[in-house]
């Protein structure tokens, strides 16, 4: 665990000192801000559509640092050639996918908790209600999905040669799952076999990213989500990370270390 | 004596891309020990076998056949490399980090304490006199201030054996004779060093043995003293000679000679007797 | 010396030669795009694509007035057409029909659509309270997109003026919608319901809905199928407005116009024989409309 941390520790470093957070925190704050200093029909109180812009803006940059983060991790070690005097320690390649993935994982949940410390002060002072706890389940959710996509693309780097296919795949996937993995089992029910079975496997094998956007809970006030649920979607978002690392591992043990 | 690096029948083989053979095999059958407290030049010419023996010995590559020991262990436990330090050829580390940070992240991989760390930090970056630059990160670092950090990562860990893979490749003179310093530092301190180099002179200068390898296979392994006495020639002529390069040395067996193949090459014109 | 002087001139000559292209093209140009000569922003970057952002917006402001409940485009068939729902009268027909509608989750068919439900919203809810004005921002957007868009005007200004009591909002919003649509007569429509229920001003009111329906037997008639229920909808107010006023023939006469558009016409061929009675009896009508 301790070499797992070094690794994440390195990572975490690494994204704090690019740039691309920094671009996106402030891009979303500029943003909320211009939209919050707009008045609509001379109503101070209305507050849903800045934190749906807020928090649509909170997914879209946490999808962007997890992904490109992630994507660049494993093979800018291979083309940079500083793999070599890591694994010349005592350390182990499934660390070193450990690594990265905590790496990674921490440093997204790093940057998503700014983000909805930014997004909790904005809605709490226009609404005048801060809804911790919902803000909470959101944040905690949204981590566990971020772990998954960590993992995702994480095994992306050890399959495509360059980032940036994998970056682009990952993108294409995890953004279709979040809008169609709902309701592909409707769109199975209308397919003819054996088209419908082929629909309904995709619709059972893969990670259900749409049950940890609870932005409508939110926006609209809707209450907490039992907390039954979320432990039950957090450990769905653990085992399915695990599995993907472990798959990760085994195409990343075969692998060569050089490209 | 300790045996602290051992192959046995080492073999390596790998894919050939465009070739109809299929296999090309980098490592031969290779046999090699090293001892403990002894500074052991690896040599070959480019495309020998060198690079991919110390990436078997370094767990990066796994070995078609044979196997290989570091301090008894097997190379494929991780825990063989608890006491190894190794400087790649090309040096290569995390350029967002400073040297400072870098030391300290393999220091933790290694579980030195905190305190242990600090004290081996100073001193390492003292010893390769990068103590003005510690806290620049690295990609601001010249060619040669990256190559002393690589010998600093090498030694935070205190290894009993040190692995250096060109470590005196793109330094000026100046940088080349530090390095022999510190691994005459290290010899006297006990450590062994098992590193593989081109410049010849200087291996004949601090190497206590030496192996050539050509063509994956072990060609001459042996001290180096004795073997200028046997060639009556000096290492970089026994070298070229045993490669393949028609050098008239006379030959007689000696001790620790192992049996030469002469090939077709251009003549030289140097002469030499062997003494039995 | 001379090398560095080459390059400048001919940096100079490529310049001139730009600038002296430019003038002879921009005129020619003008003509090519009509985009460019918009002096909206919005119809500059995103030409008719605007269109179809605004009807996105639209479509945001009614999944904001459901509170986030509203069918995908899987549930197209279920989907609420038109905006008439956001308008609606509790226990109205239109209501019962959007609420029938709206029940399109069915029972989950699996169990990760069982589990899955826990994380979206499932039950069917209209904003109440004051929280209507959530929707305020998502038709102003729309608008702002699609000026041509009647629908927007409508709803915004029917919730500014009924519950958020934003009525000189409401008016100026349609004083926009007119600006932007000239002689609508749904806009014109909205206009004297919001002079005749929030002002109180029953003659301005008249002069506006008389406006709209004029409008209307101008707009409607050509099409294939005329709008007979905003016909319906102002010939009605104004008989009701003429039957207040105690101006009993022209509230039969707008009722028996209404009769030709209407769906229940013998609701209101009992309304004309009430009226009728009233206009005999003027003592009865006028206790009845104290009462």
């Amino acid at each position: 665990m301790n070499t797992v941390f070094a690794l994440a520790t390195v990572v975490i470093k690494e994204l704090y000192r690019r740039k691309d957070f920094y671009v996106l925190f402030v891009m979303t704050a500029v943003i909320t801000l211009v939209m919050g200093s707009v008045s609509f029909f001379n109503d101070p109180k209305i507050v849903r559509y800045l934190k749906e812009i807020c928090l649509l803006l909170i997914w879209i940059s946490a999808l962007v640092i997890a992904i490109g983060t992630t994507a660049r991790q494993i093979p800018a070690e291979r083309e940079n050639r500083t793999i070599f005097p890591l694994l010349a320690k005592p350390v182990t390649r499934g660390q070193v996918v450990a690594g990265k993935f905590a790496g990674c994982w921490l440093a997204c949940a790093l940057a998503l908790l700014m983000f909805y410390v930014f997004f909790c002060v904005i809605s709490g002072t226009r609404e005048g209600n801060w809804s911790l706890l919902q803000n909470f389940q959101a944040f905690w959710l949204q981590c566990a999905m971020v772990g998954v996509v960590v993992a995702l693309v994480l095994l992306g780097s050890v399959i495509f040669t360059a980032p940036s296919s994998n970056a682009t795949i990952s993108f294409v996937v995890v953004i279709g799952i979040l809008l169609l993995g709902r309701h592909l089992n409707q769109v199975a029910l209308h397919q003819p076999e054996p088209l419908r079975t082929l629909v309904y496997t995709i619709y059972f094998l893969i990670p259900h990213l749409e049950w940890y956007d609870v932005r409508d809970f939110v926006i609209y006030d809707q209450g907490a989500i039992a907390w039954v649920d979320c432990l039950l979607a957090t450990l769905y978002a653990a085992v399915y990370a695990t599995l993907l690392l472990f798959a990760t591992w085994l195409v990343f043990r075969r692998k060569p270390l050089n490209l | 004596m300790d045996t602290i690096l051992e192959t046995k029948n080492l073999r390596v083989e790998f894919k050939a891309q465009g070739s109809r053979q299929g296999k090309k095999i980098a490592v031969n059958d290779l046999n090699l020990k090293v001892y403990a407290g002894e500074v052991f030049g690896f040599l070959g010419p480019n495309g020998a076998g060198k690079t991919t023996t110390m990436n078997v010995l370094l767990g990066f590559v796994n070995a078609t056949a044979g196997d290989a020991f570091l301090f008894g262990v097997n190379v494929r436990e991780p825990i063989a490399r608890q006491r190894i330090g190794y400087l790649p050829e090309l040096t290569y580390y995390y350029k967002f980090l400073t040297a400072e940070e870098l030391l300290r992240f393999y220091a933790r991989i290694f579980r030195i304490p905190s305190a242990e760390t600090e004290k081996r930090i100073d001193e390492l970056l003292k010893l390769v006199e990068l103590e003005h630059a510690r806290k620049r990160p690295i990609k601001t670092y010249s060619k040669g201030m990256q190559q002393r950090v690589g010998l600093a990562q090498a030694l935070i860990n205190d290894p009993d054996l040190l692995i250096l893979d060109e470590p005196t490749s793109g330094l000026d003179p100046l940088g080349r004779m530090k390095v022999r310093e510190i691994i005459q530092r290290l010899k006297n301190e006990g450590k062994t060093v098992f590193f593989s180099s081109h410049e010849l002179g200087e291996v004949e200068t601090v190497c206590d043995r030496v192996a050539i390898i050509n063509q994956g296979q072990l060609k001459v392994e042996g001290r180096v003293a004795d073997l200028v006495e046997q060639y009556q020639a000096n290492l970089e002529m026994i070298f070229l000679k045993i490669i393949g390069y028609d050098v008239q040395i006379p030959m007689a067996p000696g001790p620790s000679a192992t049996t030469l193949r002469e090939q077709h090459t251009p003549k030289m014109q140097q002469t030499t007797a062997l003494h039995s | 010396m001379r090398r560095i002087f080459h390059p400048i001139l001919i940096l100079i000559l490529l310049l001139a030669a730009t600038f002296s292209l430019a003038t002879l093209v921009q005129p020619r140009a003008q003509g090519w795009d009509k985009r460019g000569k918009s002096g909206n922003v919005l119809t500059l970057l995103l030409g008719d694509s605007r269109r179809m952002f605004a009807n996105h917006f639209f479509v945001k402001a009614d999944v904001s007035f459901h509170s986030g409940y509203y069918p995908s485009i899987f549930d197209q068939a279920e989907k609420p057409k038109g905006s008439g729902h956001m308008t609606s009268e509790e226990g109205s027909p239109e209501a019962e029909e959007h609420e029938r509608k709206m029940s399109f989750l069915g029972e989950p068919r699996d169990w990760v659509e069982r589990f899955g439900r826990h994380f979206f919203i499932t039950h069917h809810t209209h904003l109440e309270n004051g929280n209507e004005r959530e929707i305020l921002p998502w038709l102003k957007l729309s608008a702002e997109l699609d000026p041509q868009r009647i629908d927007t005007y409508v709803v915004a200004s029917y919730w500014l003026r009924n519950r958020l009591g934003k009525v000189s909002e409401a008016e100026e919003f349609l004083r926009q919608g007119l600006r932007n649509n000239p002689n609508n007569y749904e806009l014109l429509y909205e206009m004297g319901c919001l002079y005749n229920e929030n002002y109180h001003d029953s003659s301005r009111a008249r002069h506006i809905w008389e406006l709209a329906l004029r409008r209307w037997h101008e707009q409607e008639p050509a099409k294939k199928e005329p709008d007979l229920i905003d016909l319906d909808k102002i010939t009605i107010h104004l008989a009701r407005l003429e039957e207040h006023e105690g101006n009993w023939d022209r509230a039969i006469e707008y009722l028996e116009a209404a009769m030709k558009s209407s769906p229940n016409p013998d609701v209101l061929r009992q309304q004309i024989e009430e009226l009728k009675a009233k206009q005999r009896d003027p003592k009865t009508a006028k206790e009845s409309s104290r009462g």
